[in-house]
């Protein structure tokens, strides 16, 4: 049993150094014909694929973990992405169509001045601390309501999605002035370097790798506390943990705000590199496909969502060119086929297949069993 | 013995004097093409003609620019009319304007180019002059629709020498909508009137008819002063007082509709969510199953269908039908699409859910990944574009009572709501299988102890509930698009229904669609805005489960877990 924890640390690592240092300094320095060059294609979409991975962890928090199946986390997710879309938007500065100050479509909506929320959004530091902040808030004031009146299990689900489903109603409309459909687009600058650039996506690229880790360490310390142990308890029985005297609620809240900033990070590490957010990627659907990742990787774990998460969208980006019609089948039936057979996900297919050989030759020291046929075989 | 006699003599008397009047429409209208620029001329020989159904049509075709001069080598003009289709040189039959092809010397029917042709000219006034025996002609239309359009017409012209034709027609109007309609007119056209005891009397008929469309002239009378004002003012409050009356009706009776399509989207799910506990997110993708299975039956009624998904060819007859029979196809549609949808869900309950009872949070991501499939599946047979439903001829159209309009598929889906609610409470109340399920719901297993196969029985629940999802699609298949995505419409909102409802509880099912229905569109009224009424429903829906965490109507239970 201890064994595992040590090679998942030694895997982590490796993969760690591998994508952190080994691929963009390929990218940077090896000469662009050799085997061993990295494109920046490649790094932008690992890039994509990490913060996903970021993702797929608050996801994992809420779900693997204290059993609360939220599918309001791509809209903390597109909100903090939609709020260091602000800051790239303001920077973007007399460079649009229009040559206006104004973002774009707020000069095609025919505004003539800033709306007095956007102003303070020129300031990185603001804009990055809105990234966390606005969603924490409202899953302080969504959980606060949710778990106070105990709603849980599929209730939790459900309205978690009508959340998702409202917000996103509410910014494909033109008059929340937040770019409506086309949402954000066409990012110039970030902290005076021109996001369009190689070596920014490079640099954006080490971030999100970093924040990952971050996250993953951070997530793994909390799991490994007490306040980690009663997470689970209430995963397995939220009446026992309530009747042992702890306040549910009040975990349950601190995990969802928790993983809503989370999802959050990943949002604002997404769309730099992704180059635009808009509504549609605040959708029900988009949390559910979030949950897949988690689903396949392996939930309960921490690494099995960034697996997951990777395994399925370098599966999507694969499919999607060579077979477009046949993507949503396979994603949905894959989805089937683990739900059904395979529950723990990929990450416990080492741990079933050692199970599977322990079965089939019994080791060698222990006596064979004594036989009863009256007792058939697990 | 003369007064035999007299209509005879009457009817010959007017004969000849007609003949000898104008002779026939054709002839009127050709005369007058050819006066071209004599204006007047042309005029008083258009009004003095007889408006039967002829003159109107050319009267029509001319000042739409459809008559057409024909230059003779002689330098004499002949009126003539092209037929529509063109041929290979682009050269369209000539008619004259009695309808007789247009001849050569030879005999031969002439084929002209339109562009060697110039259009017989109308000016402004000649024009109004047509259009107001176009619109005195309406007021005689056989049906009703012309006849309360022209009136409208008529009324909004204001025009005093259009009072005597409103005054004649009232006299022999029968139908109530439109003597209405004429009184509206008359009114409307008297306010214009110099003389202030006409007009008081016209304000005071305008507001007790709460004419709606004639607020913009009050409203202007109103700016004035004297008796004629304040009856003015007076008519515009009755008015505001009407409207206000109208848009609530217009609104219950949306919110009702919509409560309704809520509840037969919802019902299902009441079944598979309440009863079962299934949480199915391949509900929507059975609702669409309906939908297409409705658009299947259509296509074999009409022209036929021809699908090729994934290579595969599929050929449904085409029974050519028409008339009665092709709208009845909407009656063999409603039983075919909850059959269909009934055996998707069987078959659904059979591979995917049976394994998942014990685990519910599965069962919903285990059914998405259903809906997803089914709906790539949809895309891929029937094509990513909605396709067309035709609405029978019997549920399109609508009743206008007391200037609440009323659809009559809006009608039809609230009386399908109420028959299929009824249809079910007797069958879970009165019927074995309804028995059989309750027990199982209630506890599975004293049900497996005393003899009921429970596995079965939640299949045929499964059926029962997806089936109603099937009906569902077809009747939303009448309302509104058939895509890919339509279950993906329904299925938050039919979830939220059931939640607030109360999870188990067929009533809470029905009061809360019609909560939701009626609380969405009286915001949409209030606020003028659909999305932002949407948005504060889903907000009330989360802030009444703080109030009432189970739903209206809670199911009671010992266990503490539910």
């Amino acid at each position: 049993m201890k064994k595992r924890p040590r090679l998942e640390l030694i895997v982590a690592g490796a993969l760690a150094i591998l994508l952190l240092v080994v691929m963009p300094a390929l990218n940077a320095w090896a000469p662009e014909d050799s085997l061993f060059y990295v494109s920046n294609f490649t790094i932008n979409v690992w890039g994509k694929y990490l913060a996903y991975g970021i993702l797929a962890i608050s996801v994992d928090l809420l779900w693997g973990y204290t059993g609360l199946l939220s599918l309001g986390q791509a809209l903390f997710f597109s909100l903090g992405g939609y709020m260091i879309g602000m800051h790239l938007m303001l920077m973007i500065g007399k460079l649009g169509q229009y040559k206006s100050d104004l973002p774009d479509f707020l000069v095609f909506l025919g505004h003539w001045f800033l709306p007095s929320f956007w102003k303070p959004f020129s300031n990185f530091f603001f804009a990055a601390l809105m990234v966390f902040l606005l969603p924490m808030i409202l899953s302080s004031v969504f959980g606060y309501l949710a778990f106070r009146s105990r709603i849980k299990g599929v209730y939790f689900s459900i309205l978690t999605q009508a959340l998702t489903y409202g917000a996103s109603l509410m910014f494909f409309r033109n008059d929340m002035l937040m770019g409506g459909n086309n949402g954000f687009t066409d990012f110039k600058f970030l902290l005076g370097a021109d996001v369009r650039t190689a070596a920014t996506q490079r640099v954006l690229y080490i971030f999100t790798g970093l924040a990952l880790l971050a996250v993953y360490f951070g997530c793994r310390w909390l799991t490994r506390t007490k306040f980690g142990l009663v997470q689970r308890a209430i995963r397995d029985s939220e009446t026992r943990v309530l009747f042992s005297g702890y306040s549910a609620a009040n975990y349950k809240l601190f995990v969802f705000v928790v993983a809503a900033g989370i999802a959050a990070l990943g949002g604002a590490l997404y769309v730099p590199q992704v180059g635009i957010i808009n509504p549609s990627e605040m959708t029900p659907d988009k949390s559910l496909e979030a949950v897949v990742w988690v689903a396949v990787g392996g939930r309960g774990t921490l690494f099995g969502p960034i697996l997951g998460a990777v395994v399925i969208n370098a599966l999507k980006s694969w499919a999607t060119r060579a077979i477009p019609d046949l993507w949503l089948i396979l994603l949905g039936t894959l989805f089937l086929l683990v739900v059904l057979f395979l529950p723990q996900g990929l990450i416990s297919i080492p741990a079933r297949l050692r199970e599977m050989l322990r079965r089939t030759k019994p080791a060698p020291t222990q006596a064979p069993a004594p036989q009863n046929p009256n007792i058939p075989a697990p | 013995m003369a007064l035999r006699f007299f209509p005879l003599l009457l009817c010959l008397f007017s004969l000849v004097f007609g003949v000898a009047r104008a002779s026939n429409p054709a002839e009127v209208v050709s005369k007058a093409v050819l006066l071209e620029d004599k204006t007047e001329e042309q005029i008083s020989l258009i009004q003095s003609a007889d408006p039967e159904p002829q003159l109107i049509a050319l009267l029509t075709l001319w000042k739409e620019g459809g008559i057409l001069l024909l230059e003779k080598p002689d330098k004499q003009k002949v009126p003539v009319r092209l037929e529509d289709k063109k041929d290979a040189d682009d050269k369209q039959a000539a008619f004259l304007l009695d309808g007789h092809p247009l001849l050569n010397a030879a005999g031969q029917p002439v084929r002209l180019l339109a562009s060697d042709l110039s259009a017989a000219e109308t000016d402004s006034e000649l024009r109004s002059a047509m259009k107001s025996i176009l619109d005195l002609s309406g007021l005689a239309a056989p049906d009703k629709t012309s006849r309360l359009q022209a009136v409208e017409t008529l009324g909004m012209e204001q025009n005093p020498a259009r009072l005597p034709a409103l005054r004649g027609r009232l006299a022999k109007e029968t139908d109530a909508q439109v003597l209405h309609g004429i009184n509206e007119a008359i009114a409307l056209t008297e306010i214009k009137s110099a003389d202030p005891e006409t007009v008081t009397s016209a304000c005071r008929t305008l507001g007790d008819l709460g004419s709606i469309r004639s607020q913009d002239a009050l409203g202007a009378i109103a700016k004035e002063s004297g008796p004629q004002a304040r009856a003015a003012q007076d008519a515009l409050r009755k008015i505001e007082l009407h409207l206000l009356y109208v848009n609530t009706l217009g609104t219950l009776f949306r919110g009702l509709s919509l409560g309704s399509v809520l509840l037969v989207a919802a019902l299902g799910l009441a079944v598979t969510f309440g009863l079962m506990g299934v949480i199915n997110m391949a509900h929507g993708e059975m609702i669409a199953v309906g939908a297409y299975t409705t658009y299947v039956v259509q296509c074999i009624f009409g022209p036929g269908l021809e699908l090729s998904p994934f290579g595969l060819h599929l050929s449904f007859p085409s029974l050519k039908a028409t008339g009665w029979l092709y709208e009845s196809y909407f009656l063999f549609a409603i039983p075919l699409s909850f059959l269909t949808a009934a055996l998707a869900g069987i078959a659904l309950e059979r591979f995917v859910i049976r394994f998942l009872y014990r685990r519910p949070l599965e069962s919903l991501l285990a059914t998405w990944g259903v809906s997803l499939v089914l709906q790539q599946l949809f895309r891929l047979t029937f094509g990513a574009n909605n396709v067309q439903v035709a609405s029978p001829s019997w549920l399109s159209g609508h009743w206008t009572l007391n200037d609440v309009s009323l659809g009559w598929n809006r009608v039809f889906v609230i009386g399908f709501a109420i028959v299929i609610v009824i249809g079910v409470f007797l069958l879970l109340s009165r019927t074995p299988l309804g028995l059989l399920i309750r027990a199982v719901m209630q506890n599975r297993s004293m049900a497996a102890c005393m003899g009921v196969r429970t596995e079965r029985v939640n299949r045929l629940t499964f059926g029962l509930g997806s089936g109603l999802a099937g009906l569902a699609g077809a009747f939303l298949s009448q309302i509104g698009n058939v895509g890919p995505s339509l279950g993906q419409s329904y299925i938050v909102d039919a979830f939220m229904t059931v939640v607030v409802g109360g999870v188990g509880s067929l009533f809470g099912t029905i009061f809360s669609a019609l909560g939701i229905g009626m609380a969405d569109q009286s915001l949409q009224q209030i606020l003028g805005n659909p999305v932002l009424g949407k948005i504060l429903v889903l907000a009330g829906i989360i802030l009444f489960l703080q109030w009432r965490p189970a739903g209206l109507f809670v199911t009671s239970s010992r266990s503490i877990d539910n």
